[in-house]
């Protein structure tokens, strides 16, 4: 399959270490693919390259052949974005603005602002000023994928989502899959891009950690199970136990790393008086250590919590 | 290459400071023509034998022998200058500056609208607001004193005048839009885009005043303005224009193709 998304050893410095290194990725056509990374890793600046935005200062980044930059118009015909950091025209009304957008990208059709709009659940009357993130981001959702768009970059698309709207906007993102739409979309949650990607990149600090899998890093993910039980010494008791992969205690806490042992662990956590069971949901720099197995760094936190 | 609909946009964001300057101007117009009458010339003189600086710092200085000198001394020394101002600042900032910094830039650029064709709407809206409005409140000179002094003004040279003040508004203009295309932010624009004229305004001002200030006017664009000669009549100031002209369209020229090339954060 051609890769629709190329991004071939893109350098942008903005000195003191921030802005992006080295970084290279495909999207091939009809793959949804993730761009994970925590605030400020470079996903926005990898963005801002790709929509032509800012130039590379080394590299070059191409969308369905063309060039990013010197050809963005044309790329723009057949793309729809959403941006991370959404500023509309604030003196506009809601319609006012859907429409404005529409008539910039050429548009004839607009039934797919309405059903956009209804599945929602968007006012747009009103000054976009007076609006809330949670209707802003609706529109800017609405703008991205008014125009059937063949690719769709998509910054942070939930975030100012409730979890309804979250599921929705999940849903769609699946519509679009299967129409045969090329999806790049940053996040910074693992779980948003676990339900929706088919690969995902991890960035950490301007520089590409990862290309994975979405099967394949799914594998490596592990959960934490934060136990609590009767007392220190029953604690204590399952801090010592070796068949478990145990990540630390605190008081009448104990913590166990699972990856996919679950039915064994949990038979093995019966035999201990637990009070409470919780499961942490894996930060993405949990995952990203994981992903290098025990890496000194993983160690150096074993020990912190034991410290504690 | 000009987009309709950014165009239709420029002017419903630019409509409300449009109306209130132009509505500024065509009062101050109005009454300055209304009270040209000899009495009232020499009351006036007697101010400027009263308070010479201060007269003479907004450009009100010599004896009205005409209603063309009259508006030249009462309104081109100042008025003219000072409201065409605020409105090229609060427009060009409408334009371009207001978007770049807020970032809803992206949401133009993210459309199938080359560079080329957004900065080219955006940089025919602003020359054309700022020659609408000259040509508006000349309009309106002409008619009020048509309707006031029937014959009394020189057509020919009034329009001059007016034509010779556009173009020294639109290099105004382009220092503004120049600004804009180059920084990432509305405070760098206000203090080079709106501050150099308002300087060089300022400036103006301060050599009007005095024999020992005089040189300063080599400091500032305003001097470019050849308005002593065309109410003379005299010919021979076509460089002024000229020089006007070439200015306004390097300026905005060059911010242009700065806007096309440059890094955008948005």
């Amino acid at each position: 399959m051609a890769n629709v998304i190329q991004v071939e050893q893109i350098t942008k410095d903005y000195g003191s270490g921030k802005g992006v290194f080295d970084v290279s990725l495909e999207v091939k056509k009809g793959e949804v693919f993730g761009y994970l990374g925590p605030n400020g890793a470079g996903k926005t600046t990898t963005i801002r390259q790709l929509m032509g935005f800012i130039r590379p200062d080394k590299g070059f980044c191409k969308i369905q052949g063309m060039d990013c930059f010197s050809q963005s118009a044309q790329i723009q015909k057949s793309l729809g974005y959403l941006a991370g950091e959404i500023a509309f025209m604030d003196d506009m009304k809601g319609m006012e603005f859907l429409n404005f957008m529409a008539d910039m990208k050429g548009m004839k059709d607009r039934s797919r602002i309405q059903e956009l709009m209804h599945r929602f659940e968007l006012d747009p009357r009103g000054k976009i000023r007076k609006m809330s993130k949670g209707m802003k981001q609706k529109i800017g959702i609405i703008c991205a994928f008014m125009d059937h768009p063949e690719v769709l970059i998509l910054d942070e698309p939930t975030s100012g989502l409730d979890p309804l709207m979250q599921n929705r906007f999940i849903e769609l993102i699946q519509e679009e899959k299967k129409r045969g739409t090329t999806i790049l979309m940053s996040s910074h949650l693992f779980e948003e891009v676990e339900k929706t990607c088919d690969r995902a990149a991890i960035i950490r600090d301007g520089r590409i950690v990862v290309v994975e899998d979405m099967i394949q890093l799914a594998k490596k993910k592990q959960k934490t199970y934060d136990v609590k039980l009767k007392d220190e010494q029953e604690a204590e008791r399952l801090a010592q136990n070796t068949t478990l992969q145990i990540r630390g205690r605190r008081g009448r806490h104990v913590e166990i790393a699972v990856r996919q042992n679950i039915k064994e662990a949990l038979r093995i956590l019966n035999q201990y008086e637990m009070i409470d069971l919780d499961v942490k949901s894996q930060t993405l720099e949990e995952i990203f250590m994981h992903y290098y197995g025990n890496t000194d760094k993983i160690a150096e936190d074993k020990s912190n919590i034991k410290g504690r | 290459m000009i987009s309709g609909t950014l165009l239709k946009r420029n002017i419903i964001s630019c409509i409300k400071p449009f109306i209130i300057i132009f509505a500024v101007l065509c009062m101050y117009t109005t009454i300055i023509i209304y009270m040209f009458n000899p009495e009232l010339a020499d009351m006036l003189n007697e101010y400027q034998q009263a308070l010479p600086d201060m007269m003479a710092a907004v450009g009100m200085e010599g004896v009205a022998s005409s209603l063309l000198d009259w508006t030249k001394i009462y309104l081109y020394g100042f008025i003219m200058m000072l409201f065409p101002l605020i409105f090229i600042i609060i427009a060009n900032h409408k334009l371009l500056m207001g978007y770049i910094d807020s970032g809803s830039m992206a949401n133009l650029l993210a459309t199938p609208n080359s560079r080329v064709k957004i900065i080219g709407t955006q940089l025919l809206s602003s020359g054309l607001m700022i020659i609408l409005l000259i040509a508006a409140t000349t309009g309106v000179g002409i008619i009020s004193c048509q309707a006031m002094f029937p014959g009394e003004l020189d057509i020919p040279r009034y329009l001059l005048l007016n034509a010779s003040t556009c173009l020294l508004q639109l290099v105004i203009s382009g220092i503004a839009f120049c600004a804009a295309c180059v920084f990432s932010e509305s405070k760098y624009y206000y203090s080079i885009g709106a501050g150099l004229p308002i300087l060089f305004f300022l400036i103006q001002m301060v050599s009007n005043m005095g024999d020992k200030l005089k040189n300063l006017k080599y400091v500032t664009i305003y001097t470019l303005l050849p308005a002593e000669q065309i109410v003379a009549g005299e010919s021979g100031h076509w460089e002024y224009e000229l020089a006007m002209a070439v200015l306004a369209i390097v300026l905005y020229g060059a911010g242009a193709i700065y806007f096309t090339r440059r890094d955008m954060s948005v």
